[in-house]
């Protein structure tokens, strides 16, 4: 398949990196591991004149862990090794899964979590979870950078909020605090190689006591332009004791945000319809983590 | 497993192209280079049903690095698989029929540079109204998509067949039930796309290298298409990377990549994108089946009344022929007396369907084994006491005249339904979960043949000499079934000799003799019998040689491993190449022949010559399926599959082939649809969008082989490629009622039909109650 043609610039430090994207950026497109930039380059949907590889930063590679910021994900980080990781296991196991069922393992292993986020589609594996986890995003940028909390980073349908010039740097998933969890829930059609017709991310956090809802988020996918949370759901579940009237408010509450459309996975009838079903399975797999964890303490 | 001794037969046996795909090794179109070799590309309409009006290519030869473009209007001899009714045009001529049918083709120095060609011809249609359904195709006034079609309207093909006394039948039933089924439109996802790199020589003889199941037909093709001798093409089949039909016909890139070559002077290789495969398609047909059947008290078949239309696309193809396969499909495994069949196949403004592994079988078994399950259990018998019954016995003659020398189809059931523990669960497992039950059957080879010739179907040659060992010749086809290793295994049984020592040189029109191609699960057992008797015929060379030199007669002399002895006297032996040395210094090299052509049967009704078949495997299946009711999705956890493919010559091939077989329908059962839009256009032409299984959907999977030789066969052989993708569908929805009390009719099972199913079940229940 032909292309338009483009330059490649592969630099060596991110030093160059900045230098080079603050000096042509506006014709240039940052190439992680170009599974879906690729993709678009060839259906021509894209042009760039320039494609910047930073697959050679190592400045860009890495996870690391400490208990007050949490875990660090540097954007670089191939989602393979998000998937293997032992502290994405300990500190965050639904992301691991999440990132586990994205795409194959070749694709794995040339994608990035950056990559995910970035391209910013909404039926994307690892934004559910990323915004259960209310994930802060580092941006960089030529002799600079900033943070944002991912919550503010989808603005529209394949559109975020990196300005020009700005790059994804880091991704920092604070510490998860006692009586919380978070789970992860798709659907496809098939079970591998899919884009999900929907997911879902949930994050409880329950009150000392152990019987309400301290707080709570729920981040949806595949049920409108972008991923993004159920916030007023979030709100009226807030403070609300586990039972049946909180489920029925959490998956009633869901369908109510969700704006799914009909498309070739599925329709909206279908999403509005098992998104629910999702949310709870989400949430009652958050609530066997709090209380398996519970027992072993 | 058989009571037959042998050394190299029913033993498995790793082929000899595994290791090397594994490596990359094994040579497919693709890698084949030549110096000054170009690539052509393909310029398809972006319109489904028009009038050429003109096309100018001018820009495009102008392009530096262009060094080839042709049209339609340069090549306008049509050409079909069916060389009676031809349809189709190597590039569209004056009219487009699909989105996306070949309108012009450029040869450049570069992939890059000729799509960039592509991109500068221009193309004025005058558009005609775009037909998708065959609904919309027959209704009143509708344009003839082929205005020289014989038949009214857009009907490609109609005819009708009955046996016995239907009406009669259906009026004297205890039970009668009648439903209208669907099946979808899918594509056989082959891994290797089409490719074909075409070349001519200085004295003007082209040679042809191509990814096909059928190089003798593609010879014909090319000799017409290109108006060449059959003697000055040499048509070599490289690696193939699956077909499944797909490749049973003549694609469009072979010859405009002969077309192409002759006339940029210089070599062409056209190979195709995923988007061009499925364009490409041959895939299955849908049909729309109106089935009845009839049962009286005891559960007996009476009758079966079949009406059905098929969604051919826009070209003929294998068309006709698959339609009379479903003719022929209605009877069989069971017995049936009574059968009333009408079917037509309409063209629409689509990717033409044609050719998918078990062919003809598969919707009319879809239908018949859904129904037979529904009117077993409305009249409160097990759907296995009801196949039982009615299965054929040990051998059959249907009523319409196909002979079944050799049946273990009874076994079958009976060994999948202890298996499975299907008695155990069927009925009593908790909602959503069930099993069910299914079976079928699929012809080894055929008697009738498109190729206009009455030549023996298959024919080997064997040469054997002390440089270069054995070497059997012959021109079928492998195409990752295996055929080749199972040839070799045959000619080395036959020799006494290791299956490594044989070599197996197959599809090349230019070495080994004619072979019809690889289709209708033919070639195990015609090309394997051609390969016996020149084996044989080998044998009776050598054999009066050891006789001299043992001083015994020759009748009792047996070839194994690596001698020739008596069987009287084991110590009267010699070694094998001993004797073929002292053949060859006093006759000459040492060859011969065999070959095979199926008993040919007909009867007095029209279609009576399609669907006879020397032998006949059959199946079983008793799938399991686990359905979550809140999300709708199927899954299929479990498949216990019992079958009769005679003596399996490679068990794990057979194996390979009854596991693929089953993941592939379960595929259209469950995911698989090629969408089409409004303007004819497909929707989700990329393996991203069109959805096969992957490793993760796989079910537990326990295969068996039923204790099966049929005497007439080579070594007892018959076939595994066809026939266990019969009951896979069927099984699949009759486990889903089992689950769910939902009798679904339509492929493929989506998670939003089963919701809605259900929804649709609760109101019904809701009004009754
Ligand atoms: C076969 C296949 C299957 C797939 N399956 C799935 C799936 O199941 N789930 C799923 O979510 N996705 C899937 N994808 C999509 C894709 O693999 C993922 O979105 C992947 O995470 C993209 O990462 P990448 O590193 O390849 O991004 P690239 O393609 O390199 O980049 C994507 C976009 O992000 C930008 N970008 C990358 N890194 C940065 C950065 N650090 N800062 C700023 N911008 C950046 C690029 O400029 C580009 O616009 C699939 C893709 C393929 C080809």
């Amino acid at each position: 398949m032909h292309c338009e043609p483009f330059e490649y610039e592969k630099p060596v430090s991110l030093r160059e990196f900045e230098s080079l994207y603050a000096a042509k950026g506006e014709d240039a497109k940052i190439l992680a591991g170009g599974t879906d930039l690729m993709v678009l380059i060839k259906e021509k949907l894209l042009a760039p004149r320039l494609l910047i590889d930073i697959s050679d930063l190592h400045e860009l590679q890495g996870i690391s862990f400490d208990s007050r910021q949490g875990l660090t994900i540097m954007a670089g980080t191939k989602i393979a090794e998000i998937e293997r990781s032992a502290l994405v296991k300990e500190h965050a196991p639904a992301l691991a899964y999440a990132a586990a069922n994205l795409g194959s393992n070749q694709v794995r292993w040339m994608a990035t979590m950056a990559g995910n986020i970035c391209h910013a589609s909404p039926a994307a594996e690892t934004p559910p979870v990323l915004l259960a986890h209310d994930c802060e995003l580092i941006i960089g940028k030529q002799g600079g950078e900033r943070t944002l909390p991912i919550s503010r980073f989808f603005l529209s349908y394949r559109k975020t909020a990196l300005e020009p010039g700005e790059y994804l740097k880091a991704f920092r998933l604070p510490p998860l605090p006692e009586r919380s969890a978070v789970a992860y829930r798709f659907k496809g059609l098939r079970r591998a190689m899919e884009i999900d017709m929907l997911n879902i991310g949930a994050y409880l956090e329950l009150s000392e006591e152990g019987q309400s809802v301290s707080d709570i988020r729920l981040a949806m996918g595949s049920v409108g332009p972008t991923t993004y949370r159920a916030t007023a759901t979030e709100q009226r579940l807030k403070g609300m004791q586990i039972d049946d009237e909180f489920f029925a408010t959490a998956c009633g509450g869901v369908v109510q945000e969700a704006s799914p459309i009909d498309d070739v996975r599925a329709s909206a009838e279908y999403r509005n319809r098992v998104i629910g079903v999702l949310t709870r399975r989400a949430l009652e797999e958050c609530l066997e983590i709090i209380a398996s964890r519970g027992n072993k303490a | 497993m058989s009571k037959h001794d042998f050394d190299v037969i029913g033993k498995d046996q790793k082929r000899k192209d595994g290791p090397k795909k594994v490596k990359g090794e094994h040579e497919f179109a693709d890698d084949i280079q030549f110096p000054m070799m170009l690539h052509g590309r393909i310029k398809r309409s972006d319109i489904a049903h028009a009038r050429i009006i003109s096309i100018d290519t001018s820009k495009a030869e102008a392009l530096a690095g262009v060094k080839a473009v042709l049209i339609g209007s340069e090549t306008p001899i049509k050409y079909g698989i069916v060389p009676q009714m031809p349809t189709e045009y190597a590039l569209a001529h004056q009219k487009v029929r699909f989105y996306g049918e070949p309108v012009a083709a450029v040869a450049a120095v570069d992939p890059e540079t000729a799509e960039r060609a592509l991109d500068l011809i221009e193309i004025e249609y005058e558009a005609l109204p775009v037909y998708t359904t065959p609904e919309q195709a027959l209704a009143e006034g509708a344009v003839k998509i082929h205005e020289d079609n014989k038949f009214p309207g857009n009907i490609a093909y109609e005819a009708d067949q009955n046996f016995g006394d239907v009406d009669e039948a259906f009026k004297n039933s205890h039970y009668v039930l009648e439903k209208v089924f669907k099946t979808s439109y899918v594509n056989h996802v082959f891994m290797e796309p089409h490719c074909a790199v075409s070349k001519f020589d200085t004295n003007g003889e082209l040679f042809i290298w191509s990814t096909t199941q059928i190089p003798h037909y593609l010879h014909t093709h090319l000799a017409k298409v290109l108006q060449m001798d059959m003697n000055k093409i040499h048509v070599k089949v490289t690696g193939v990377g699956g077909g499944f039909g797909g490749k049973g016909e003549v694609s469009n890139n072979e010859l405009i990549s002969a077309l192409l070559a002759r006339k940029a002077g210089r070599p062409v290789k056209v190979l195709y994108s995923r988007k061009d495969v499925f364009l490409q398609h041959r895939g299955r047909h849908p049909i729309e089946m109106r089935v009845k059947v009839g049962v009286d008290k005891e559960g007996m078949i009476t009758g079966i009344d079949y009406n059905g239309t098929m969604d051919g696309g826009s070209y003929g193809g294998w068309g006709l022929v698959i339609l009379f396969y479903t003719a022929a499909m209605l009877h069989l495994p069971y017995n049936v007396r009574n059968v009333r069949f009408y079917a037509r196949r309409i063209y629409t403004n689509k990717p033409t369907c044609g050719a998918m592994r078990g062919l003809g079988g598969v919707q009319p078994r879809f239908a018949l084994e859904s129904l037979l399950d529904q009117i077993a259990i409305d009249i409160g018998m097990s759907p296995y006491e009801l196949k039982k019954k009615n299965a054929i016995g040990l051998s059959h003659e249907t009523v319409s005249g196909q002979v079944v020398r050799h049946s273990e189809f009874r076994k079958c059931l009976d060994q999948a339904v202890a298996n499975s523990g299907y008695l155990e669960k069927h009925g009593k497992l908790p909602f959503g979960k069930g099993i069910g039950l299914a079976g079928g059957y699929y012809i080894s080879g055929t008697a009738y043949t498109l190729y206009m010739a009455y030549k023996p179907h298959s024919s080997a040659m064997i040469r054997v000499d002390n440089e270069s060992g054995v070497t059997v010749y012959c021109g079928a086809t492998d195409i990752g079934q295996g055929s080749d290793t199972v040839l070799g295994m045959m000619a080395a049984e036959k020799f006494g000799l290791p299956f490594e020592s044989i070599h197996v040189v197959s599809g090349d029109t230019s070495l080994a003799p004619f072979d019809l191609g690889t289709f209708a699960s033919r070639v195990t057992v015609a090309a394997g019998s051609a390969v016996c008797k020149a084996a044989d015929n080998v044998l009776e060379k050598l054999k009066p040689v050891a006789a001299i030199q043992l001083g015994v007669s020759t009748d009792q002399l047996e070839a194994r491993q690596g001698k020739i002895y008596s069987v009287f006297e084991k110590s009267k032996e010699i070694d094998f190449w001993k004797v073929v040395e002292k053949y060859i210094d006093a006759h000459g090299p040492l060859t011969a022949t065999g070959n095979y052509t199926p008993p040919r049967r007909t009867g007095n009704f029209k279609g009576a010559n399609i669907g006879h078949s020397p032998t006949y495997g059959f199946s079983a299946q008793c799938t399991e399926v686990d359905i979550d009711i809140e999300t709708g999705e199927v899954r299929v956890i479990r498949v216990t599959e019992a079958g009769d493919c005679g003596q399996p010559i490679n068990p794990v091939s057979v194996e390979g082939q009854v596991e693929g077989s089953i993941v592939m329908g379960m595929g259209q059962a469950l995911f698989e649809e090629l969408k089409v839009g409004k303007d004819g256009r497909l929707l989700n032409p990329s393996l991203h969008d069109y959805k096969v299984p992957t490793a993760t959907d796989i079910p537990e999977l326990k295969t068996t082989f039923v204790d099966s030789y049929d005497p007439d066969s080579p070594f007892g052989a018959k076939e595994a490629g066809e026939g266990p993708i019969q009951p896979v569908i069927p099984a699949i929805f009759n486990a889903v009622y089992d689950a769910i009390g939902v009798r679904f009719t339509e492929m493929p099972i989506t998670p939003e039909k089963v919701l809605r199913a259900l929804d649709e079940k609760k109101k019904q229940e809701g009004m009754q109650s």
